[in-house]
């Protein structure tokens, strides 16, 4: 179950990104320290999509914003194109930043309401001296036109005269801005209408297409995250889970949390029994995790191993790894 | 969370607050122009000026002032005021004063709710017609008049003009109660306005926002009469909000009395501050000004404490 | 490709346009206050009046509309238009200054306590409850009594009154205007395109200045034109208690000095005891204004 571990690593391929044993730790109050991720392990190759999935409060939003130093992880390192971000000064780290991009959850709060979207596109560039008042304005058109904006109705536009779809847009039009290598998309869809969602996902995936991008989606949703990932990574109470291609982690469930996870995508058919593997009760606090492992508190399977030792992951079949003592179906 | 608990989370920055602000005070006698011992008495011998310089610790150094000055106080000791023909104990001068702008306050605040529930239901119940509006705009200009300038006309009109009341002056109440209450009208309704007003518009605003609950709609569909429903199911629940703020108001308007006091001439403790800066007795108004700053603190805090004990809600959020 | 954007699908909700808060009679009579206030301390040279400070010993206390004193005035003979006009340069040139520099002062704290938080934050947010523990009355009145003061042996020249006042006034205003900075800048700077910009490579004071500051300085400005009105009633209080500026020079000065012959020429107290209040309200009005209509586009965002 939930553990550590690096046995999914890849050595070989072309690898844009590898975190190892990436901890977060928040102080909150004197004593009390919110363990939001502990010693999560992955790499990443060019052109792959990484799902992490997970439910809320698992970490995962934290590790994508720790992946770009927002704010500075506490353990473990974080190497990018090569470079290690976790040691690197100031101002090493902001020539980094417009090779990793970040989407974010709420698109009506990720655009300041006071910028016109002309201004919000823009901002990377002048932060970037890309070009002058021309080319910046011809870029802020390519980048709509590719969002699927008519830059003549938007560009004058303030964000809040807009759906959270369209928000989504412009922030992915202003992601690209400075042709990113890698993308962390967290949750990018999950504030939208399910009508909504979809266009979204097509969008991303267009995007990633054109621009030979290599994304990191960030979701609790794995009907969305079946859509979009080569690879899903499942994290609970910040740690790694499973990791598999999306279509062996449905068909071939390993892990009893990843199983219940897929147990509560909603499938439209009525007459398909209602699944009674769903997990009982509120995961545990991140101030005082479980020992060994993390999610035997809510396993069905549990024994005195799990909370003696920490499962490692391992892999059960080519490409599909689990941190599970007692595996589903083993 | 325990009530003990509570009171301490509070009490401790309250005290650290009271700590710094009074030495800061202290640092302030330092910043004068010369020695506080000569300003206080400019005609005194040089024997006289070390006299009281060591009774009241400036002898000392910074620290060693506030420490002196903390621990008397502290002990109940509250100095003096030095004058020429000699001194007088500024502990009683502030039995003899506080009682007085207490009774001031009270009575502002009793008129200003008085005038304030029913215009502010009444406002509220009718939302948007011709007399909310009026009432809303009246008090809107109202709650910003300055109360220096509302006393000056008011003794302008009913004193000297119309001569029904003296424009100055203060009569006990246990000497002549009628006296007392003639006395007091135009101190208090100075006062009393601006409050009023600004009761007015926080009643309006909350008992608009309870007259759109469900509750309200449903006691209302029960068939319950309009005057009953406003009174019982709208007008309790935010009678709490216009406390408390009544009871916030208790600290600023220490401050509000000393301009009014020294208008109409009443013996309260913001004329004493008025009359320690006049004779220059910058020690005792010190003192004065440290005592006004730790009621204010006090006072708040506590309101702050009851209010979180006695409303589940906020003990809820907070805790 | 492009999908003529506000067609698309995803517009269910309609385009909000911008509505402007109803302009109510007394917005305009409070400009028309404003402007008049600042036109008087601005040209109020250029009017016909005798000089404020020099007395006309053949009118003592006459009152207003006498042919040469419009205003009357006072029983010592100064003319109450020229001492209004100059009042009102004095009051609004002290309650503008102390607002804008210490509202400048307490909004920069302020935002950049809420931005960079830490201990930084912590001793700013205990500053500013241990200057606020203190009612604004007193506290500039202690420093005032201080740092201006004034007898026999130690005279303090009305340059340095005024300074001294200007200065309390500016302590005083600091923690009012950053607190309300602060407790913005925190709201503003949890929204996520904060972040977004840190992760674009923006520099802390580019997000301040681009991003945070534009988005609190409304809240800034409502309370700050409450602030000048608190900062004129303050100034007509410490006049009046005899600290404040002397000899006439400000409304509050007028007020004190009018104050002993009220039963003899009472336009010596109730003309600068309306310009005060007048002027306050008037202050409040824009305040409100700004505060309706900050809620309106707080409600769409």
């Amino acid at each position: 179950m939930a553990g550590s571990g690096k046995a999914h690593m890849r050595p070989e391929g072309d690898v844009v990104l590898e975190v190892n044993d990436l901890v977060v730790e928040f102080k909150l109050g004197k004593n009390q320290i919110v363990k939001a991720v502990s010693g999560v392990s992955f790499d990443l190759i060019r052109g792959e999509t990484l799902a992490v999935v997970g439910e809320s409060g698992c970490g995962k939003s934290t590790l994508g914003k720790a992946i770009l130093q927002l704010p500075k992880p506490t353990g473990g390192s974080v190497n990018f194109l090569s470079k290690e971000l976790t040691t690197m000064g100031k101002k090493e780290l902001r020539d980094m930043r417009p090779a990793m991009q970040m989407i974010f959850q709420d698109p009506v709060s990720s655009l300041d309401p006071r910028l016109p979207v002309s201004e919000v596109i823009a901002e990377p560039l002048r932060v970037w001296n890309r070009g002058n008042e021309v080319e910046i304005s011809a870029k802020i058109d390519e980048l709509l036109l590719a969002a699927n904006l008519d830059p003549a109705v938007v560009r004058d536009r303030r964000s809040y005269e807009f759906s959270g779809g369209q928000c989504q847009r412009i922030s992915i039009a202003r992601s690209l801005a400075l042709d990113p290598t890698m993308i962390i998309c967290d949750e990018p869809v999950s504030a939208l209408d399910v009508s909504v969602q979809a266009q979204i996902l097509n969008l991303l995936q267009d995007m990633k297409d054109r621009y030979g991008l290599t994304l990191i989606f960030i979701s609790h949703d794995l009907a969305v995250v079946k859509a979009v990932s080569t690879r899903v990574m499942v994290m609970y109470l910040g740690k790694v889970c499973e990791v598999a291609p999306p279509e062996e982690l449905y068909q071939n469930t390993k892990h009893h949390y990843t199983k219940a996870l897929v147990g509560s995508v909603p499938i439209p058919d009525p007459d398909r029994p209602i699944s009674g593997n769903l997990i009982q009760g509120e995961p545990p606090s991140p101030l005082n995790p479980p020992s060994g492992c993390r999610f035997r508190t809510r396993c069905p399977q549990a024994s005195d191993l799990c909370a003696q030792e920490e499962p490692q992951l391992r892999e059960v079949s080519l490409g599909h790894f689990v941190a599970c003592h007692h595996p589903v179906g083993e | 969370m325990n009530i003990l608990r509570q009171l301490l989370r509070r009490l401790i920055p309250m005290f650290s607050i009271v700590v710094i602000a009074t030495f800061l005070l202290s640092l302030l006698m330092r910043l004068l122009p010369g020695d506080p011992a000569a300003i206080m008495i400019p005609n005194g011998s040089i024997d006289q000026q070390i006299e009281i310089a060591k009774e009241t610790g400036l002898d000392r150094g910074l620290f060693g002032y506030y420490w002196k000055w903390f621990s008397d106080v502290f002990t109940g000791d509250f100095g003096k005021y030095y004058l020429n023909g000699g001194y007088r104990d500024l502990g009683g001068v502030i039995a003899d004063t506080l009682p007085v702008t207490l009774m001031l306050i009270i009575y502002a605040q009793i008129v200003a709710l008085t005038i304030a529930i029913p215009l502010g239901l009444a406002s509220a119940y009718k939302e948007g017609k011709r007399f909310d509006r009026i009432t809303s705009t009246v008090m809107f200009t109202t709650v910003s008049f300055p109360s220096f300038a509302l006393a000056l006309i008011f003794s302008l009109i009913f004193a000297v003009n119309l001569g029904w009341v003296d424009p100055i002056g203060y009569v006990s109440p246990s000497e002549n109660l009628g006296e007392h209450l003639k006395l007091m009208i135009l101190p208090v309704m100075s006062l009393a306005f601006g409050l009023a007003s600004g009761y007015t518009r926080l009643l309006r605003t909350d008992v608009i926002a309870t007259l759109k609950d469900d509750y309200v709609t449903m006691a209302a569909s029960k068939g319950i009469s309009n005057r009953r429903v406003l009174w019982r199911h709208v007008f309790r629940p935010s009678s709490t909000t216009l406390l408390t703020s009544a009871a916030l108001n208790m600290g600023g308007l220490i401050g509000g009395t000393i301009v009014i006091e020294t208008i109409f001439v009443i013996p309260g403790i913001g004329y004493e501050i008025f009359y320690s800066i006049g004779a220059r007795q910058v020690v005792a108004m010190q003192t004065l000004i440290a005592l006004i700053s730790i009621g204010y603190v006090f006072f708040n805090t506590m309101v702050d404490l009851l209010t979180q004990i006695t409303d589940p809600r906020t003990r809820e959020r907070r805790a | 490709m492009p999908d003529n954007s506000l067609s698309s699908t995803e517009t269910a909700e309609p385009v909000v346009k911008t509505k402007k808060p109803r302009k109510t009679i007394g917005f305009y009579l409070a400009s028309a206050w404003i402007s008049l206030v600042m036109f008087l301390a601005l040209f109020g040279w250029v009017l016909p009046t005798p000089q404020w400070d020099e007395a006309s010993y053949d009118n003592l206390g006459v009152a207003p509309f006498h042919p040469s004193h419009i205003l009357g005035t006072t029983n010592d003979g100064y003319d109450m238009m020229a001492s209004i006009v100059n009042g009102a340069k004095i009051s609004i040139i002290v309650s503008l200054v102390a607002v804008l520099i210490g509202g400048g002062i307490g909004s920069f704290i302020g935002i950049t306590a809420a931005y960079f938080r830490g201990k930084y934050d912590f001793a700013v947010t205990m500053i500013f409850n241990i200057m606020l523990s203190i009612p604004n009355l007193v506290l500039s009145l202690a420093l005032l009594s201080v740092l201006a003061y004034s007898d026999e042996n130690n005279p303090a020249s009305m340059t340095r009154r005024v300074v001294v006042l200007i200065i309390s006034l500016i302590i005083v205003i600091i923690p009012i205007l950053g607190r309300i900075a602060r407790g913005s800048a925190l709201q503003w700077g949890s929204r996520e395109f904060v972040l977004a910009s840190k992760s674009m490579g923006s520099k802390n004071f580019f997000i301040i200045r681009k991003h945070i500051l534009p988005n609190v300085a409304p809240a800034i400005l409502a309370i700050g034109f409450l602030a000048v009105g608190s900062v004129i009633i303050v100034e007509g209080s410490l006049a009046l208690l005899g600290i404040g500026i002397p000899g006439g020079a400000s409304w509050g000065s007028m007020l004190a000095n009018g104050r002993g012959n009220i039963e003899y020429s009472p336009h010596e107290v109730y003309l600068p005891a309306l310009c005060i209040a007048f002027t306050v309200i008037s202050f409040n009005w824009f305040g409100d204004y700004v505060r309706v209509k900050l809620d309106k586009r707080e409600s769409k965002i």
